[in-house]
């Protein structure tokens, strides 16, 4: 019987090839869809199991009384490796890392890298395997470095590069020689190997080399340290709770104990969390995302199949007569559409080997090859075509088996007829889908247009930015400040500014400030940014009063700081001219800093988060720097980043120049929603092709119903347009109601989105008039060349059809 | 074997009840070929339908082999029908994506005849009918009447006790039609099928060793 059922409808497909196509095809759209968000959503839950004993592997995190008191990533130095020493019935293991970045040098190459200056457990307490060398001495001594597979081949061009050098410069400005002691296996991806980002850390040191970086880390001091511990099995962190406040009130400074709690976290649950929640947002949305397109993947096939049933009405009728059961059709019926499913689903098997790299490129992520999937999920897209088959062959199956046997041997569509209200509505329901995702994707874009446009309170355009070896020294800052003049002396250069900060989100810390003659309890907290006095003028940011530091050329004065609206505001200035000349202190300072200019508020961080009180302190005072923002005159870009570059080499030998235009810093602080919106436009095109192909096989249907109709009423004297006409209206009135359906709920969604950001556009109505003209004009299009063949067909043809 | 006792069928139509067969009184015995005549329109199809159990009746009874079909439900009516009933129609009605072999299949892979036996059966038929040679063509490749050859070896793969034919000959030319109607003629008297025909052809209605005429409904004395 099985073999009766796949034959029929083998040939049934084969017989009907365009409506075979047609579902074949706008199931796989959806189905390809459903299957990237799987395995992007597999990979994400994925990040950190691979590591050894997975689930016992945690990170410190500090939870400090204030905010604005340190970084809840970074744990005091020796806390971790004092743990595992004396509670070994708790702790199995611990890694600790101190994040540096420098210039690597080998031959003519330089470039900047980050480092993980840290314990030689990395090796083992992983699965970290190395392609060459030895795990047991590689980080064992001073002056060696464990480096990656790519970073191997960036270098050296091969991957065994064990006894070979490279040289790195530490914040001094002096060279050591580094040996390659081992080269890692590229392993899957984890919180350990790229803790903030995507971006893989390179560079391994053993902890000893801290001492070349100047970092302090055996201090109860330092709390600058990643920290990472693998708990005994059986062991909940709870039970580290007492330890590790019994260490601190014994080690740590008083300060540090009164205000800080260390809490380890599972390092799995930490990936999905982290940035509020991000990854796990992103997944939720997608999932949500790819459900609903698959959903109208579903919908096109039943309505397809239903409105495909008038050619199987008369097999129908003959094999009830020969004495099949509904039951025997039912199944027969969903033999076929699982068989459809089946080859929808190799299809997007293939478009998903072939459209990998664009998902990876649209979702940020890697997503993974059909082969990196355990070999028992071949069993997956099995089961997912069955599962979709039998949901999207129910219904046409019940439908269809049902008829009467005489109706259906007489080919009688009244049945077929009385449900089109319903097909109708389905159609309708894709189309507020495919509104929903269109205006979603609009207003998205307008948001973005907005982070980049000209509310963002500085001008972005022309600026690059590069970083600077490290010498944070009095004289460091001197020779920076003279090769500033030197660059900006460039012709092509109208504005250089040295500083810690680009306006990317992340700043050097933050204090609180008060007016000297209050009480330090009236105390705000602010951001600093370390800057020249050039910085004002290099990212056009207009003051409100006094002037940025001092007027450009003009010695700055140690003391004085500028601030910026916010900030004025919140201290009790009203008008900007009010606060300049005014004095403040920091708190925990006796300094007292005299305000010699506020500048208007301008977007230093995303636009999610108001603008928050901002102090500028002077680098030569703060001594620490990271940037040259180098504005360039309009007019041949290329031209003036090579002659740039040229000056570069000449003022600093050996440091890369490895540039960034603000354009791209922006792009980078605005990822995730650049990433939304591809993802969000994808989702469009594909409901748009699913909607589309429901409209083509719904039209189809139609004019097979309204063939005579057709005859009779071109008989009578009718034009082709007006025939065509008869059909566009038929939907467009479809259309129309789904519209009015998907306005508030795109509303709503979006104004929700929306509400997470302080500065937002406001939602006009031209996303939605957009969205359903262009929709309703692209489904008339559609339908009026389906229905132009049948319309100027001579009628005495389709007159004939009865 | 069929005993109709006042059967009636109407169907309402804008307010008006609109009869299709009225008060209809008829006793087939085992063995009989009997001839349905009658103008379009009198209810020859649906009163082949309504013995088929294909189709519905409002009132009387209906006994077939000493069931009663106005009480059985669906399942066990097509039960009934399906070992016992062969039909025949004008317009063939083969199942265009099967082969003839398949077509002939269909009705035991219903009746869940085990495969051997299937073939066996179906080999059987295609040997008497001399259809051997097309057993692998598809019903659109033969002519009119080769499709009827088919659609009367269908209903008899099963070996049924009844067929019902809704105007066999009506699609063919003459020569075709004699052929099929000698093939009921030998299939009565030899294996003593029992045959109900509805026929517009007073040639074709002799075959039959009774005749029935239907008139708006009624049979007429």
């Amino acid at each position: 019987m099985i073999r009766n059922n796949l034959k029929i409808a083998w040939r049934n497909m084969v017989k009907n090839r365009f409506y075979s196509i047609v579902n074949i095809v706008g199931l796989s759209a959806g189905i390809l869809f459903t299957l990237v968000i799987c395995a992007y959503v597999w990979s994400e839950l994925r990040v950190n199991s691979e590591l050894r004993n997975a689930n016992r592997q945690f990170i410190l995190q500090s939870r400090w009384t204030a905010e604005n008191m340190g970084n809840e990533l970074v744990t005091i130095a020796p806390l971790a490796k004092a743990l595992y020493e004396q509670y070994p019935t708790l702790i199995a293991n611990y890694y600790r890392f101190d994040g540096v970045s420098s210039t690597v040098s080998k031959g003519d190459k330089h470039f900047r890298e980050s480092f993980q200056v840290g314990d030689s457990t990395l090796l083992s307490m992983y699965r970290f395997t190395l392609k060459h060398g030895d795990t047991k001495t590689a980080l064992a001594n001073p002056y060696s470095v464990v480096i990656t597979e790519d970073a191997a081949k960036k270098y050296f061009g091969k991957t065994n590069v064990v006894g070979e050098t490279v040289s790195i410069e530490n914040f001094s400005g002096d060279n050591h020689d580094f040996m390659i002691t081992g080269v890692l296996n590229n392993h899957s991806r984890n919180s350990v190997s790229s803790l903030l980002d995507d971006k893989e850390n390179q560079f391994y040191m053993p902890i000893a080399s801290a001492q070349f970086f100047g970092r302090e880390i055996l201090s109860w001091d330092y709390a600058h340290m990643v920290s990472y511990i693998e708990l005994q099995s059986g062991v909940t962190p709870k039970q580290l709770e007492e330890p590790i406040r019994q260490l601190l009130k014994k080690n740590a400074p008083d300060y540090i104990t009164a205000n800080l709690t260390q809490y380890p976290i599972p390092l799995k649950k930490y990936y999905l969390s982290k940035d509020n929640g991000l990854v796990k947002k992103m997944i939720y949305a997608l999932s949500i995302i790819a459900f609903f397109i698959l959903i109208m993947a579903v919908i096109n096939f039943v309505n397809m199949s239903v409105s495909h049933s008038a050619t199987r009405l008369k097999e129908i009728g003959i094999r009830k007569v020969m004495g099949g059961l509904k039951k025997n059709l039912i199944f027969q019926f969903l033999t076929e559409s699982v068989l459809l499913v089946l080859f929808a689903m190799l299809l997007a098997l293939f478009l998903y080997a072939v459209s990998r790299n664009y998902f990876s490129s649209i979702l940020g992520k890697t997503i993974p090859q059909l082969t990196d999937f355990p070999p028992a999920f071949i069993i997956l897209p099995f089961a997912l075509a069955l599962l979709i088959g039998s949901l999207a062959g129910l219904y046409p199956a019940f439908v269809l088996s049902s008829f009467k046997t005489v109706d259906s041997l007489k080919g009688k569509l009244s049945t077929v007829k009385e449900k089109i209200w319903l097909r109708k509505a389905l159609v309708g329901f894709q189309f507020s889908i495919a509104t929903v995702v269109f205006i979603g994707a609009i207003i998205v874009s307008q948001q973005i247009g907005y982070f980049f446009g000209k509310d963002i309170g500085y001008n972005k355009d022309y600026i690059v930015s590069a970083q600077v070896p490290r010498d944070w020294s009095f004289a460091g800052v001197s020779r920076m400040e003279s090769i500033r003049a030197r660059l900006s002396a460039l012709p092509q250069v109208s504005d250089v500014t040295l500083s810690f900060e680009v306006p990317d989100g992340r700043n050097s810390g933050s204090n609180a400030v008060y007016k000297v003659g209050a009480d330090s309890t009236t105390a705000v907290s602010t951001q600093f940014l370390n800057t020249d006095e050039h910085f004002a003028s290099t990212f056009g940011i207009p003051l409100k009063a006094g002037v940025f530091f001092s007027q450009p050329g003009a010695f700055a004065d140690s003391s004085s700081v500028v601030i910026n609206e916010t900030e004025a505001k919140a201290l009790g200035w009203q008008h900007a001219e009010d606060a300049v000349g005014q004095r403040v202190k920091l708190t925990g300072s006796a300094d007292v800093y005299t305000i010699a200019g506020v500048t208007n508020n301008f977007h230093f961080g995303s636009m999610q988060e108001s603008v928050p009180p901002i102090t500028f302190v002077h680098v030569g005072n703060s001594r620490i720097f990271r940037y040259f923002s180098i504005k360039l005159k309009p007019g041949d870009i290329s031209n003036s980043v090579d002659a740039l570059q040229k000056q570069w080499a000449v003022l600093m030998p050996g440091a890369p120049f490895e540039y960034k235009f603000m354009d791209d810093t922006l792009r980078h602080l605005y990822k995730s929603e650049i990433q939304l919106r591809q993802a969000v436009y994808t989702a469009f095109l594909l409901a748009l092709i699913i909607v589309l192909l429901g409209v083509l096989g719904l039209v189809a249907m139609s004019i097979q119903r309204r063939t005579k109709e057709i005859g009779i009423r071109k008989v009578l004297g009718s034009s082709v347009s007006n025939i065509i006409l008869l059909f566009i209206k038929e939907f467009l009135f479809v259309i129309l109601i789904a519209g009015i359906i998907a306005v508030p709920v795109a509303y709503t969604i979006m104004q929700i989105w929306l509400n997470g950001y302080a500065y937002r556009i406001q939602i006009t109505t031209t996303p939605f008039l957009i969205s359903i003209a262009l929709l309703g004009a692209i489904s008339a299009l559609l339908i009026g060349l389906q229905t132009m063949k049948v319309a100027m067909a001579n009628p005495v043809t389709s007159l004939r059809t009865e | 074997m069929i005993e109709l006792k006042h059967i009636t069928k109407w169907v309402n139509s804008g307010g008006n009840r609109f009869f299709l067969l009225r008060d209809i009184n008829l006793t087939v015995k085992e063995g009989e070929f009997i001839s349905i005549m009658g103008p379009s329109g009198s209810g020859k199809s649906t009163l082949l339908n309504v013995i088929g159990m294909l189709d519905e009746f409002n009132e009387g009874e209906y006994n077939f082999i000493g069931q009663p079909v106005h009480q059985l439900k669906e399942k066990q009516r097509s039960q009934l029908y399906k070992t016992h009933i062969g039909f025949v129609f004008q317009a063939y009605h083969l199942i265009d994506e099967l082969t003839v072999y398949e077509n002939i299949e269909t009705p035991l892979l219903y009746q869940n005849v085990k495969a051997s036996e299937r073939q066996a059966m179906v080999s059987d038929i295609l040997d008497r009918f001399n259809i051997v040679g097309k057993k692998d063509l598809f019903p659109p490749q033969l002519s009119g009447g080769q499709q009827q050859l088919v659609g009367v070896a269908r209903a008899l793969v099963a070996k049924p006790k009844l067929i019902l034919a809704d105007e066999p000959t009506g699609n063919l030319n003459s020569k075709q039609g004699e052929e099929i109607m000698e093939l009921f003629k030998q299939l009565n008297t030899e294996d003593g099928v029992t045959i109900i025909q509805a026929t517009h052809s007073e040639r074709n209605a002799a075959y039959g060793s009774k005749i029935i005429n239907l008139l708006d409904g009624r049979i007429e004395k």
